[in-house]
């Protein structure tokens, strides 16, 4: 089933891609009155009308088969009811149905029998032919994921040149073989120029290719970790080597033996010639296995959308020179020495003189500088380097995680994580200190590799077995909590400007019977977060609540949180002063254990940002104290100039 | 036939195909949309509508015949907030105090509506 779609997918992209470019050949090449150049567009134009037949029956299997795949039952691709539905209702069966509409009028179009003697007539109907084929090619792109107008253009720009260049190969070859047999020697000329031609529009076609190409896989790869790592990545890659030899095949065929064709008259090279039409055919072959790897492409999640697996033991990083300077120096002189190798090496394409001295030079400064500069970079690095946590990083992850610790890790690595812990003493390395900011220089994914598989060496067992998935990266969360905590000492009641660093973990409380809410759905407000406990905190609860009209009045959204999770805190606030604002009956447990780690305090105040970042910390026993400071800082807060970068991540770097 | 007729009839059939396809799903999206814009007139026109719904009692001024109740999302009407509610009899207020968890049933023409019953629930 899965092959018999690849196979349908690939014989439908090849057809349609064929069909433009046999098309945009013929319209290259001219109308000519050599019979032998008649003789190859009858011969081209009659393969463009059969590939319209296959293209609209391996556009139907695609349907069908992806009927089946819709309605989750194979028996559907045979359902004419099944199809009907798909091509009425899906935003992709309005797409089958544009294209199928477009390739029947273009069927019809070439099956026509037009007298084409005219020039003017001529011109219309091949470049009929070329705008219908081009319009038929389109909708492909309608089908990019994501849906950008940016995106759906640099698709559809991206089909047609492929189209241009890839379907003129074949037409090209057949002309170029006709022209060199002896009685083809009267369309000799006709094929050089049109060999020319079409050299110089597939160059411009190339070059589309490979812009609008490259920005497509920003798009659907964005890392290096996707392009190795995942299936995707792989497939690109791929496709990227095949297109390499293509290229490689044609600067030989342009620069080569294009120029051998040159002269006049009916003895140019017809050896040349043939050659030529056979790298061609080479070059056309390659372009078939280039979309062969297309189609199994449009079946394959993006690399974005999925979880890469570093494929080698290191990665090079420049966080891996932080604190290292005699590392950075020398990186910075590799860095250079290689620029200037590459500096070398333009200038040799380019000039024509001194090419092979400067050459080399070029390459051996790019080589020494690379091996000088990248070993200081190197980062050791594990399959799950680039995993991203499948939790995100919340209140009730960082909460189940202290538990975890608690219990497997407080051993060796300490109650504060500082690698203190009593059964640490005889291990081969001391623990590492988990607060220590190098922690910074790991990903989460080196972190879950060491808790899956320990660090034999250094005598931290592996908990792949002990674990799930979903308590490792709860665990991953809590020591990202317990180092951000570690640095959260030092914040203190005043908002330093335009700094955000201590990402506000999110959490869901409800108030009472009511449903579940986030912090998250705060982001463009500010958001005063009281952790209390009564009877301390009384008096300060009471100077909050006194001023919650003040507080509202600066947008200000408080939500007040019982250190002891009383699930009756809002009766035992009780109604003298009214206490409005949301109290958290459920949910209370997580968040304290998750903000005491940034503030030990018995009763603790946070201002988090309208982007979700903590911005100060006040820590205090509950008493009273002026409000007129923290008004200033929320006034502070509002005035600040919010920066378009996009909101904390939820997840560990 | 000649070829150029021919090509110009084909390109008349090419935007005559994409008008009337955008045309057809355009009328067809405009409909949809007269259609919601319609229902949900109808919804909030002038009828009195009646919803029981969560929350939990915040103040009581009984000076004023007022609840403040934080509450979940009244269906068609307003999202979850904390906010007063006018009391049909002022027996009902009596019957909560501040930190009742409750299940209370509003009724009226949107927006003058009243609590008209009001039940402690244990959570």
């Amino acid at each position: 089933m899965l092959a018999l779609g690849l196979v349908a997918r690939w014989v439908h992209l090849a057809t349609s891609i064929f069909l433009v470019g046999g098309s945009v050949m013929i319209v290259m090449a001219g109308q000519s009155d050599r019979p032998t150049a008649r003789r190859w567009e009858q011969r081209t134009l009659a393969a463009t009308r059969a590939l319209a037949v296959v293209a609209l029956a391996s556009g139907l299997v695609v349907l069908s088969l992806q009927t089946a795949l819709f309605e989750g039952r194979v028996a559907a691709a045979l359902d004419l009811a099944a199809i009907a539905r798909v091509v009425v209702e899906t935003q992709a069966g309005h797409v089958w149905l544009v294209r199928f509409g477009l390739l029947v009028l273009l069927a019809a179009f070439l099956l026509l029998r037009l007298s084409v003697d005219r020039r003017v007539d001529w011109r219309a109907a091949r470049g009929e032919g070329v705008l219908l084929g081009a319009a038929a090619l389109l909708p492909i792109a309608a089908a990019v994921e994501p849906g950008t107008a940016r995106a759906i253009a640099l698709d559809a720009l991206h089909v047609v040149a492929a189209g241009v260049w890839v379907g003129g190969l074949v037409p090209l070859a057949l002309l170029l073989r006709a022209a060199a047999t002896s009685e083809g020697s009267d369309a000799r000329p006709y094929a050089v120029l049109a060999a020319r031609r079409f050299s110089r529009v597939a160059l411009g076609a190339f070059a589309i290719l490979a812009v609008t190409g490259a920005l497509l896989a920003t798009v659907h790869v964005g890392s290096v970790a996707g392009l190795v790592g995942t299936r995707y990545g792989r497939l690109l890659l791929a496709k990227l080597l095949f297109l390499a030899l293509a290229l490689l095949l044609a600067m030989v065929n342009r620069s080569v033996l294009l120029a051998r064709l040159g002269g006049d008259g009916a003895t140019v090279g017809r050896p040349a010639m043939r050659r030529l039409s056979g790298f061609v055919v080479a070059e056309a072959c390659l372009a078939l296995a280039i979309l062969g790897v297309v189609a199994a492409l449009g079946v394959t999640p993006p690399a974005r959308h999925d979880a890469p697996v570093w494929p080698f033991a290191i990665r090079l990083s420049t966080t891996a020179l932080e604190g290292a300077s005699a590392a950075a120096t020398r990186a910075l002189i590799g860095s250079q020495i290689a620029v200037l190798g590459l500096a070398g090496l333009v200038a040799a394409a380019t000039l024509r003189s001194r090419m092979l001295p400067l050459g080399a030079l070029g390459l051996v400064a790019l080589g020494a500088g690379a091996g000088l500069a990248l070993p200081p970079l190197a980062i050791d690095a594990y399959p799950t380097t680039y995993l991203r946590p499948s939790v995100p990083y919340q209140a009730a992850s960082v909460a189940s995680g202290a538990a975890l610790y608690r219990e497997s890790c407080v051993a060796c690595h300490g109650a504060r994580g500082a690698g203190d812990g009593p059964a640490g003493l005889n291990l081969p390395r001391p623990p590492a200190d988990l607060r220590a900011p190098h922690t910074a220089q790991h990903t989460a994914g080196d972190l879950y590799w060491w808790l899956t598989n320990g660090i034999p060496a250094a005598g931290m067992p592996g908990f792949g077995a002990r674990l799930s998935e979903d308590q490792r990266w709860d665990l991953i969360n809590f020591l990202r909590a317990l180092s951000a905590g570690d640095a959260a000492r030092g914040m203190g009641t005043a908002v330093e400007p335009d700094r955000r660093w201590l990402v506000a973990p999110d959490f869901a409380f409800a108030v009472g019977p009511t449903p579940p809410r986030s912090l998250k759905e705060y982001r463009g407000r500010v958001v005063l977060l009281v952790l209390y406990q009564l009877p301390e905190s009384r008096p300060r609860m009471s100077q909050i609540a006194g001023r919650e009209g003040t507080l509202a009045m600066l947008g200000v959204e408080v939500i007040a949180v019982p250190t002891d999770a009383d699930r009756d805190a809002i009766r035992r606030l009780g109604d003298d002063p009214r206490v409005l604002f949301p109290v958290v009956t459920d949910g209370a447990e997580a968040i304290v254990a998750t903000y005491r780690l940034f503030a030990a305090a018995p009763h603790a105040e946070f201002l988090i940002d309208r982007q979700g970042y903590v911005r100060t910390i006040a820590r205090s026993r509950g008493q009273a104290a002026e409000m007129e400071p923290l008004l200033a800082q929320i006034q502070e807060l509002n005035q600040e100039r919010v920066p378009v970068e996009p909101p904390p991540e939820e997840h560990v770097h | 036939m000649q070829a150029w007729k021919a090509v110009v009839l084909f390109n008349l059939a090419l935007v005559v195909g994409a008008g009337w396809g955008y045309a057809f799903w355009g009328v067809r999206a405009a409909r949809l949309e007269r259609e919601l814009a319609a229902a949900r007139a109808t919804a909030l026109s002038g009828v009195e509508r009646e919803w029981t719904v969560e929350g939990v009692v915040r103040a009581i001024f009984p000076e004023l015949n007022v609840l403040v109740i934080t509450h979940g999302e009244i269906n068609e009407f307003m999202p979850a907030m904390t906010m007063g509610f006018r009391v049909a009899s002022p027996k009902i207020q009596e019957a909560v105090s501040v930190g009742d968890a409750v299940r209370f049933t509003v009724r009226g023409v949107p927006p003058n509506v009243a609590v008209i019953a009001i039940q402690k629930i244990t959570r």
